[in-house]
């Protein structure tokens, strides 16, 4: 990068006129850019001292303190650059006077940078020097264009080998004379091959012809100041001339500056070039812009100087102006162009000057091609280009020279790179990238004018007209207001992929209950969250997974007293997750719906037997309607015949209501209790539930010893007799079962096998609440009754104890009482003891008996309904003993009646001093409390009859299950035939019977498991008034019967 | 659940009995013994019903609920027995 740095521009900065200073003096300064370094400096001639200048130019640079130096960041350039040195000077021609003689000052460094001193120092000194700059930049660049056109030139004028360009100097006039010198050199035919290089040759030695040569100079127009910049070319790195001949270059390119002023009328040219090095140049030209590379050239044309002159000043010394810079070839050109500015410039009078308003040449408008700035002129005689032709030729070893010697250190610089050896490629090259100064292509300072002067009219003129046309060109920066239309934004569509919006439509109505339910909610949820947290305190130290186990209400409970906001909505998560879980599951294990569907299969029996039901509960029967109905509905017409048929019906129902009396009574079967559970069980025993009517328990169990299955005892509700409401199952059979009366709920269940188990049958668990199997005093044999009693505790009766009473074949009364457990106590053990009639002869059959077993085993038992402390028992033998609670030893009566085993004894329910009995000796028996013989027996079949129960409706009414039929007898009506006979199914035996207690139902269980529902029907209206009576007509048949 | 089960097949076999099905709380059939679309039927009509039922009941009291809805048809009787968690429905033919 380094290696290509070209200058970029040569400033002058100032130049100060020496009358100012009253030291007359010149100040020069200058400074020209490089990319990467500047060449700069200024140099100031005391010129009015002459004395005290230095005899050569060198000393005049000490003495007038001129500094002249690179100032370069390479310090090899600076090192080598000091141009001053090497025979740069600077010549006044003339005195530096106000006068404003011609002054010419040639300096000549192998810099090459000439400059003219003759500056209108009345006037304005430092803008003519810039104009010349200006001018030969511009004309520099534009000679760089055209390359080819060079050539003919250069051929035409190969042979003059100097151009000149002077200035008209009558026009300037003394003041002002102006001189553009170029600083040219010597012009060396170029050696063959290196013809491409095609900067002007410095016109040297020639009569200048310029001014006949250039009769179209006036015709440029030059009217604004140009701008004021050199700009040095940038330099070939490829020159590579010894610097040697620089030196010796300087020395001849001089011009000599006492001629100039003598002969020139005081034409002071001070000529600065500024030599940019440029590599190749001819090949350059056409390729490189003007702008990057160009060259900058200010010359003084002096028109005499076509010979090497020297100058001596007064003291001798030589004073001959030379070249502070070397101009290169291609500077002819801009020479001569400078020159013909010149005379143009005296036209104008130098005001202000523009150099892009030069006109071009016609001539040369083939062969030169524009620069970049397009303004420059083109000389305008096409007898100078010859000329610059031929000094090409000549000057292009000079050139060559100056170039090399001008950038001998980057030459230098340059010549390494092209032999790089490989540790160089390797090496690493540090680059530094910095940051060029202000590059600046134009400048127009500002000219000055005496507004006495003669050119002011025409200055202010011009000036005007500028800024009219200023104001009027195009694309000013007036204001105006415009209106616009602006194209709209062009709207883009965007596909924009997003998250699923989720759209809730809520909809809230709410509700009295609404309201009610999110109140009890809140507290609900508030009471659990308090639980929770104490369950939570309580087992902080669970780990995390139980505490995740335990279930949706103790999820979340760590701080929840700061959050139970938070704990409440979790919760409420939680169990919506539960439930979305196993939601089936879930509901199928709820209770609720355990309970709905009981219900429901209440409901659907309801349905099933609301007939049935209706009966039962002696309601009118809506048979008929219901299949009638949608007749009513379909056939319209028929509404008539339907009538008929309801009033059919009617009649039917009325007919039947008087037949009553001819139909005799019969038992009309409603349904049976039965499921699959209990068939093929025999129905041992039934009892209704205290307090709900409806509630029926069953017990199940053979009563053979070898018979024994399992034994179940159900609850049956009426409300559904396909299913029992509970299941009590037990490996033994169950033989008796009983409601409690105090605690309606209690159940006592008693088994084969001697244990009396107490349920709850609110729960519906199957575990016994109560047990006797542990017990030591369980019975040891079936327990063939169980009955709840309301005993009397003290004397007062008002204290009442509920006792449960066994009976067991074992031969013991017991009396149960609910402490802690079974409390057993014994009522009675029932001895064999023979009749007390018959003495004798029994205790010598109990002393036979006994070897087998001293006690009778008990099969039944009835309290009395008014005195719960006498009861009868019922045994094996076929007795039955009236006992006392108060005497667990003795019978206080014993009836003898029964030849077999008493199956059972029932009080009658409205006459309490009548029993009744039934025993597998086929008979029934009623018996009068106070008779210890049979009142009245039945022996309709020869069937064990099992099990006998009064009517709750009437005292004459008792109904008998033997093994083939149930019998409904009314005494009333006939003592030696039942009044209903109702025979069982073949292989079927009834086993008990029990009436319903508030309707006229009966129910009869059987040993298949089924316990059937009859209705009686057709029942002999019993008159309500006077019970007492019957009961009275009752025992007064007893005189009747035995007749 | 096995108890469930059972009782749920007794409804099912019990006279008249046409069909069963448990409706969960959004009213998509969990257990159906009749046809799809029937049951569907059902259970979207059924729970709008209910709903609107128990409303009304707990209108007139919010303490009371609805425990039980019998819908008595010609044909059918349709029985359901709601809960928050689901429905049971039971269509009979009482008089089969």
């Amino acid at each position: 990068m380094k290696k290509e740095r070209r200058f970029s521009k040569l400033q002058v900065i100032s130049a100060k006129r020496p009358q100012e200073t009253g030291q007359s003096c010149h100040c020069i300064s200058f400074s020209a850019k490089v990319k990467n370094f500047s060449v700069g400096g200024s140099f100031r001639d005391n010129w009015g001292q002459r004395g005290e200048r230095g005899s050569d130019s060198v000393k005049v640079t000490q003495q007038g303190r001129t500094r002249f130096g690179f100032q370069a960041r390479d310090p090899s350039l600076k090192a080598g650059a000091s141009p001053f040195k090497g025979g740069g000077g600077i010549c006044p021609q003339g005195s530096p006077h106000r006068s404003g003689g011609p002054r010419s000052l040639t300096m000549m460094p192998t810099s090459s940078l000439s400059f003219p001193p003759s500056l209108p120092l009345n006037r304005v000194g430092l803008p003519s020097i810039l104009l010349t700059t200006g001018l030969q930049y511009e004309q520099d660049a534009s000679s760089r264009l055209g390359p080819e056109p060079r050539d003919n030139r250069r051929k035409e004028a190969e042979p003059q080998g100097v151009v000149s360009l002077a200035p008209p100097r009558s026009r300037s006039g003394a003041d002002r004379k102006k001189g553009r010198r170029r600083t040219g050199s010597p012009i060396h035919p170029p050696a063959a091959g290196e013809t491409q290089s095609l900067g002007g040759a410095w016109g040297r030695g020639r009569p200048p012809p310029s001014s006949s040569r250039r009769p179209e100079l006036p015709l440029a127009p030059p009217t604004l100041c140009p701008p004021l910049r050199l700009r040095p070319p940038p330099r070939p790195p490829a020159a590579s001339q010894p610097r040697g001949r620089l030196l010796s270059l300087g020395s001849t390119v001089s011009m000599t500056p006492g001629k100039h002023s003598g002969a020139s009328a005081g034409a002071t040219n001070l000529g600065v070039g500024v030599q940019g090095l440029q590599k190749q140049t001819g090949k350059g030209w056409s390729t490189t812009p003007p702008a990057s590379r160009h060259h900058a050239h200010v010359t003084g044309k002096q028109p005499q100087a076509t010979e090497p002159r020297i100058v001596f000043d007064v003291n001798g010394d030589d004073v001959t102006p030379r070249p502070l810079c070397h101009l290169e070839h291609g500077t002819a050109k801009p020479s001569r162009l400078l020159a013909s500015q010149e005379g143009s410039l005296g036209s104008e009078h130098f005001i202000s000057y523009s150099p892009f308003q030069n006109t071009l040449h016609p001539t040369m408008l083939g062969q030169l091609t524009r620069s970049a700035l397009g303004s420059s002129t083109i000389s305008k005689s096409s007898l100078s280009t010859t000329e610059s032709i031929a000094e090409d030729l000549e000057e292009l070893s000079y050139k060559r020279e100056r170039l090399a010697s001008f950038t001998d250190l980057r030459v230098m610089r340059t010549t390494p790179g092209k032999t790089v050896t490989k540790e160089e490629l390797e090496k690493t090259i540090e680059i530094i990238l910095t940051e060029t100064e202000t590059l600046r292509l134009f400048n127009l300072p500002t000219v000055m004018v005496s507004v006495e002067s003669e050119e002011a009219e025409k200055v202010s003129r011009r000036n005007k007209d500028y800024e009219s046309l200023c104001r009027n060109r195009l694309g000013n920066d007036l204001y105006v207001e415009r209106m616009m239309q602006t194209i709209n934004g062009a709207p883009k569509n965007k596909d924009v992929q997003c998250d699923r919006i989720i759209k809730e439509d809520k909809g809230i109505m709410s509700t009295t209950w609404d309201l009610y339910d999110s109140y009890n909610a809140l507290e609900l949820l508030s009471l659990q969250v308090k639980r929770s947290t104490v369950d939570s305190s309580n087992r902080a130290s669970v780990p995390s997974k139980d505490r995740d186990q335990r279930g949706p209400g103790s999820t979340t409970e760590k701080n929840s007293e700061a959050s139970s906001l938070m704990d409440i909505e979790n919760v409420i998560l939680a169990k919506m997750h539960d439930d979305e879980e196993d939601h089936s599951d879930a509901i199928f294990k709820s209770e609720k719906f355990h309970q709905d569907l009981f219900f429901m299969e209440r409901v659907l029996m309801e349905n099933v037997f609301q007939p049935k039901l209706a009966a039962y509960r002696q309601l009118p029967v809506l048979k008929e309607l219901e299949p009638k109905k949608p007749e009513d509905f379909l056939e319209g017409e028929n509404l008539e015949e339907v009538q008929k048929v309801v009033k059919k019906e009617e009649e039917e129902e009325i007919e039947i209501g008087a037949q009553q009396s001819t139909i005799p009574a019969n038992l009309e079967r409603l349904w049976s209790f039965s499921c699959d559970l209990t068939k093929g069980l025999n129905v041992s025993s039934l009892a209704w539930n205290k307090a709900n009517p409806d509630l029926l328990a069953v017990g199940y169990g053979h009563f053979g010893f070898k018979e024994q299955k399992k034994g179940l005892a159900c609850c049956w509700s009426i409300k559904n007799p396909m299913w029992p409401e509970r299941m009590y199952q037990n490996p033994y059979g169950v033989t008796a079962v009983d409601f409690s009366i105090g605690a309606p709920n209690l159940l006592a269940v008693g088994y084969y096998n001697g244990t009396v188990a107490v349920y709850n049958v609110q729960s519906t668990s199957n575990i016994p609440v109560l047990d006797s199997s542990e017990s030591p005093q369980k019975h040891l044999g079936p327990v063939w009754q169980l009955q709840w009693i309301e005993q009397d505790r003290g004397t007062t009766g008002d204290d009442k104890r509920e006792i449960l009473v066994s009976i067991s074949a074992d031969g013991r009364i017991s009396k149960w009482v609910i402490r802690k457990g079974l409390d057993c106590h014994d009522l009675m053990r029932l001895k064999r003891t023979t009749a007390s009639s018959n003495k004798k002869g029994g205790e010598r059959e109990k002393k036979g008996e006994a070897l087998i077993s001293r006690q009778a085993p008990g099969m039944c038992f009835a309290f009395h309904p008014k005195d719960t402390n006498i009861y009868l028992a019922g045994t094996e033998e076929g007795h039955i003993h009236k006992c006392s609670c108060s005497y667990n030893e003795q019978y206080l009566d014993t009836y003898r009646g029964h030849k077999g085993p008493v199956y059972k004894i029932a009080w009658n329910p409205f006459c309490h001093d009548v029993f009744l009995s039934c025993s597998a000796d086929w008979g029934v028996i009623i018996w009068q409390q106070e008779t210890l013989k049979p009142f009245l027996s039945f022996y309709p079949t020869t069937y064990v009859v099992y099990d006998v129960a009064w009517s709750p409706k009437s005292s004459y009414v008792f109904a008998a299950a033997n093994e083939s039929r149930v019998e409904i007898w009314d005494l009333r009506i006939s003592t030696l035939d039942p009044l209903i006979v109702n025979v069982a199914n073949p292989g079927i035996k009834f086993t008990t019977v029990l009436f319903a207690k508030h309707t006229d139902c009966l129910l009869v269980g059987d040993s298949d498991g089924q316990v059937t529902v009859y209705e009686l029907r057709n029942m002999p209206i019993v008159s309500d008034s006077g019970r007492r009576d019957m009961i009275d007509t009752l025992l007064g048949l007893r005189p009747n019967q035995p007749g | 659940m096995a108890e469930v089960e059972e009782t749920l097949k007794r409804i099912q076999s019990h006279k008249g009995v046409i069909g069963t099905m448990v409706v969960n709380a959004e009213g998509i059939p969990i257990r159906t013994t009749l046809d799809n679309s029937t049951t569907v039927q059902y259970a979207g009509l059924l729970h709008q019903l209910t709903m609107k039922a128990k409303s009304t009941v707990r209108d007139i009291d919010p303490q009371n609920d609805l425990t039980f809805l019998r819908i008595r048809s010609k044909k059918h009787e349709i029985m359901v027995a709601p809960d928050k968690e689901y429905l049971l429905i039971v269509i009979q033919n009482p008089c089969e």
